[in-house]
């Protein structure tokens, strides 16, 4: 039955707190320990990379980027703490602070203060079961390109809320820290986002001929 | 056993499908859902769409990116 939730993709064990102390490593310990804790979110941060520039040439820079920083300042990382989460707010730092000026669309500086109208996602309180079951059914029978595909054309803070919370499985709190926004915000990106890949996805599966029931509740824009 | 109604249920389902509710709330939630299909319709929506993504997104970096950083590693440490 669908009633279940989802289990939180299992979190990085639990790093060694006594493998450092506070006092300076010789740069060989320190390097064994990067390369055995860190490196190991390798493929996790190129998929996270490539939503965010959208093409893997630029994903490949921003990783690289993302480790010589996150190398030069491990040895102020505190063991023992959520190493992804550190991870993550460099590549995101470096995201905005070396890419992003160069991508922004024509809304991506106001788009939290869109309407939801504005964006064409109103609520579906009116479907009924049969219809949603459909719509899940018609979701699922997608190709992972038209996944990737629906993710690349919307905004990119909602982009990266929704990849932050349902494909790397962050806390609200914990994207709200990679983010730098509070976590009311963060929950309205992840709603708008959602919605709009909704139905984004719903678009795609018509498109494939997939039968999947009239939306009744898409604003006329 | 509880049910908070539709209204509650479908304004908490997203945080409920990503687990950010009060243990009290979660259990409203849930029996609510088990009483509800047109709300398990809507959270089987969602759960299809987060499952639909995570499986989306699976890509390996590319070995040749595992040599470079090894590589500006070195340059790092000097």
């Amino acid at each position: 039955m669908p009633t279940a939730v989802l289990e939180r993709p299992a979190q990085h064990a639990e790093l060694d707190s006594t493998a450092m102390s506070d006092t300076a490593q010789p740069s060989a310990e320190l390097r064994a320990l990067f390369e055995d804790q860190a490196l190991t979110f390798m493929d996790q941060l190129y998929a996270a990379a490539l939503r965010m520039t959208r093409n893997p040439a630029d994903a490949g820079d921003l990783v690289q980027e993302t480790y010589v920083k996150a190398y030069a300042a491990f040895a102020s990382f505190e063991q023992g703490t959520n190493l992804k989460a550190w991870l993550y707010r460099i590549l995101t730092n470096t995201f905005i602070n070396n890419y992003r000026k160069n991508q922004r669309g024509p809304y991506q500086g106001t788009i939290d203060d869109l309407e939801d109208w504005q964006l064409g996602g109103a609520e579906s309180l009116t479907q009924g079961r049969s219809t949603r079951s459909a719509e899940a059914e018609a979701i699922d029978h997608l190709p992972d390109s038209d996944v990737k595909a629906a993710l690349q054309s919307i905004p990119e803070d909602f982009r990266l809320a929704v990849y932050l919370a349902d494909v790397e499985g962050f806390s609200y709190q914990e994207i709200a820290d990679i983010m730098k926004t509070p976590v009311g915000t963060v929950m309205s990106r992840l709603h708008r986002g959602r919605r709009l890949l909704r139905d984004l996805l719903a678009d795609y599966a018509r498109e494939r001929g997939i039968t999947v029931p009239a939306p009744t509740t898409r604003s006329a824009t | 056993m509880t049910d908070c109604g539709c209204d509650k249920a479908k304004a908490e389902l997203e945080e409920y499908l990503h687990r950010e509710l009060s243990e009290q709330d979660f259990q409203d939630i849930t029996d609510h859902l088990a009483n509800c299909d047109d709300c398990t319709g809507e959270h089987l929506v969602g759960v299809t769409l987060t499952l639909k993504m995570q499986k989306a997104c699976q890509e390996k970096a590319p070995e040749e990116l595992r040599a470079a950083i090894l590589s500006r590693l070195t340059d790092v440490a000097g």
